[in-house]
């Protein structure tokens, strides 16, 4: 299969075809502890896809995850890699295969940023031209200034290095790649930052990805897929994230993943996968006698002034109804104005923040689109199958972004 | 021990004597006040070459030292449970004093440069290792995992990131066991291997002359110093960078 590109002779760069895993009962005990750290974990990882590990401490998530390089010796079972063993091959040939990224970025400190990024080319005997060639690409795939390419990692910020790190794991191409914490040292608005960077570089490596974390709403966010572990290294529930938040596969998963779950499904959608209210709508200069026959019949109290492309302008108020015309300039204003492919999560966020229960929603161009009203949005955490569009895991860039 | 000790009193009875034939009672000699600037310009030349062996003695066992201390960190750094005994015998030949070292290998080896350069060498042993131990248990775990993980063998480990990393604790225990050895290599005299020492044994009691052998002694130290911290920055240039 996919391994065949992996042929001596051709460019590492070519091989970049994502390679499935597959964990076959895979356990690890350690000598003289009374239960394994990983007990016959089976599942499959498709290639291209990211598969977060999450558990509490102590779940054996990061043993797991560990198994695949060897860095943990697998006891019982095994884990196949493009279709192989990881046991046929030696751990080190195996190592430089699969990109590895760890919590402190495990950068090297006496190494600038391109001898760090060079490590795994130069272990595969690349030529120093090769290498060479492939450190600018990296930059630019990490999005790091050139500039930096010859700072040692104490000259860049946390953000930079955990760049760096990433960009090293992905020098020789690997077809997998293992991430251990890999933005848990951050903080939370460089995480937000990381973690979108990161999906949007994964759109275009799609790589088969391993993920550790134990910050479910990470998971969430990262995962197509979630294997949620327990302690013992007990698999709870793999599935994806809506599946997950929709249908805990029992109290433990339901715990875990939190009384918040609802919310949490917000997080997965965009304003645009729910049905939108209509406004009553109103147009400088028109008699607001006609307004007010329309308010009648309308779901929303209030008429919402568009300019003739259907901009949101603002909305009318009681004093500005009392006047004979519609003015071009209503007493409230538009805001907060919401977009099509903004986050549901977020939405909600800005409705509540600007204590309004509704907003006009617009698309790219500005045009009104509809109405986002808190009340559509309860509605719809309250209807079960609402969530069954698994795919919208809203935080990930948008295929024309 | 007797004989040993009667050798090495012989020895300074024998540089006293010629000494003081070179000595002439004029002026601020006779004086002996806190330097004799004339009698030092007119004697200088006596003191190159004790200034050269002392040079070569601490050169000698300071490499020697580091040779076999570095071999013994290497082979106790995956042997964990090495590093006691090796930590423990390098310090009882540390606590040896240092004179009664000299004549304890008098017998074994013989007077001469030999025996200087196995006393000194020894005596460099505990620091030197000691360092290079601790540099390399300084490395970052996250650091060494990182290496492992993307596929180094334990030797690429050692030599790529380990050591790089573990250098400035070693320069540090260079400096310490250079600066020491330049001082205990002044007791090399009493293994009659020369050096400044045999300048200031030679008339302990003319001030002039202790000062001018007693100073060359700290210049040098100061000078080996200077270097290894120059010796460093060049080294390692990771660690005297500034955040941007």
């Amino acid at each position: 299969m996919a391994a065949d590109a992996t042929g001596k002779g051709d460019p590492p760069e070519a091989s970049a075809e994502a390679l499935p895993v597959e964990f076959r009962a895979a356990t690890k005990r350690y000598a003289g502890a009374d239960r394994p750290a990983v007990q016959e974990l089976s599942l499959d990882v498709p290639a291209g896809e990211i598969c977060v590990f999450v558990g509490p401490s102590g779940c054996g998530k990061t043993t797991a995850m560990r198994m695949v390089n060897r860095m943990v010796e697998i006891s019982d079972g095994d884990i196949l890699v493009g279709g192989s063993s990881v046991r046929d091959r030696s751990p080190f040939q195996l190592r430089r295969d699969i990109g590895y990224v760890i919590q402190q970025t495990g950068l090297f400190p006496h190494r600038t940023v391109a001898e760090n990024l060079a490590t795994v080319p130069r272990l595969l005997d690349w030529d120093r031209a090769r290498v060479e060639a492939r450190i600018d690409e990296l930059l630019e795939l990490i999005g790091l200034d050139r500039d930096l390419r010859d700072r040692y990692p104490a000259q860049l910020s946390g953000g930079q290095q955990q760049r760096v790190g990433v960009g090293r794991a992905l020098a020789a191409n690997p077809g997998v790649m293992l991430m251990d914490e890999p933005f848990g040292a951050v903080d939370p608005i460089n995480r937000e930052r990381l973690q979108n960077e990161f999906l949007r570089l994964q759109a275009e490596v799609k790589k088969t990805i391993l993920f550790v974390t134990h910050d479910i709403d990470e998971a969430i966010k990262m995962g197509d897929r979630i294997a949620v572990l327990q302690e013992g290294g007990v698999l709870a529930q793999f599935a994806t994230p809506a599946e997950l938040l929709m249908a805990p596969a029992d109290p433990f998963v339901e715990d875990f993943v939190g009384a918040d779950r609802a919310l949490k499904r917000l997080a997965l959608m965009r304003v645009s996968d729910i049905d939108l209210w209509e406004a009553p709508l109103a147009f400088p200069g028109q008699a607001t006698s006609e307004v007010r026959s329309k308010l009648d019949r309308a779901e929303i109290s209030h008429a919402l002034v568009v300019d003739s492309d259907r901009r949101p302008l603002g909305w009318l108020t009681d004093a500005d109804l009392g006047a004979e015309i519609v003015p071009k300039k209503p007493g409230t204003s538009p805001e907060p104005i919401l977009e099509l492919d903004d986050v549901m999560r977020d939405a909600l966020s800005d409705l509540l923040q600007a204590e309004s229960l509704y907003a006009p929603v617009v698309d790219g161009s500005g045009k009104l689109a509809g109405v986002l009203s808190v009340e559509i949005i309860s509605e719809f955490l309250n209807s079960p199958d609402a969530l069954a569009d698994e795919h919208a895991a809203a935080e990930r860039p948008l295929a024309d972004a | 021990m007797t004989a040993a000790a009667q050798t090495a009193a012989s020895t300074i009875a024998q540089l006293g004597e010629d000494f003081f034939q070179e000595r002439d009672d004029s002026g601020c000699v006779a004086e002996n006040g806190t330097f004799c600037f004339d009698w030092a310009v007119d004697n200088f030349d006596r003191y190159v070459t004790p200034l050269l062996q002392h040079l070569v003695l601490v050169l000698v066992s300071v490499v020697i030292g580091f040779a076999i201390a570095f071999g013994l960190a290497l082979l106790s750094h995956r042997r964990r449970w090495l590093v006691p005994p090796i930590t423990g015998a390098t310090g009882v030949l540390y606590t040896v004093p240092s004179i009664a070292f000299f004549f304890l290998l008098l017998p074994i080896t013989g007077r001469g440069f030999d025996t200087a350069i196995i006393a000194l060498t020894a005596y460099t042993l505990q620091i030197i290792y000691r360092n290079i131990v601790a540099g390399l248990a300084n490395v970052p775990e996250s650091t060494k995992d990182s290496g492992r993980g993307m596929g180094m063998t334990d030797r690429q480990l050692l030599w790529r990131v380990e050591l790089p990393l573990a250098v400035p604790e070693i320069i540090a225990g260079l400096r310490i066991a250079t600066v020491s050895t330049v001082a205990l290599a002044t007791l090399a005299v009493f293994a009659g291997a020369g050096g400044l020492g045999e300048e200031i044994y030679a008339d302990l009691t003319f001030k002039t002359n202790v000062v001018i052998a007693g100073g060359l002694a700290v210049l040098m130290a100061i000078a080996f110093d200077v270097l290894l911290i120059i010796a460093q920055r060049l080294v390692v240039p990771w660690r005297t960078v500034r955040p941007v």
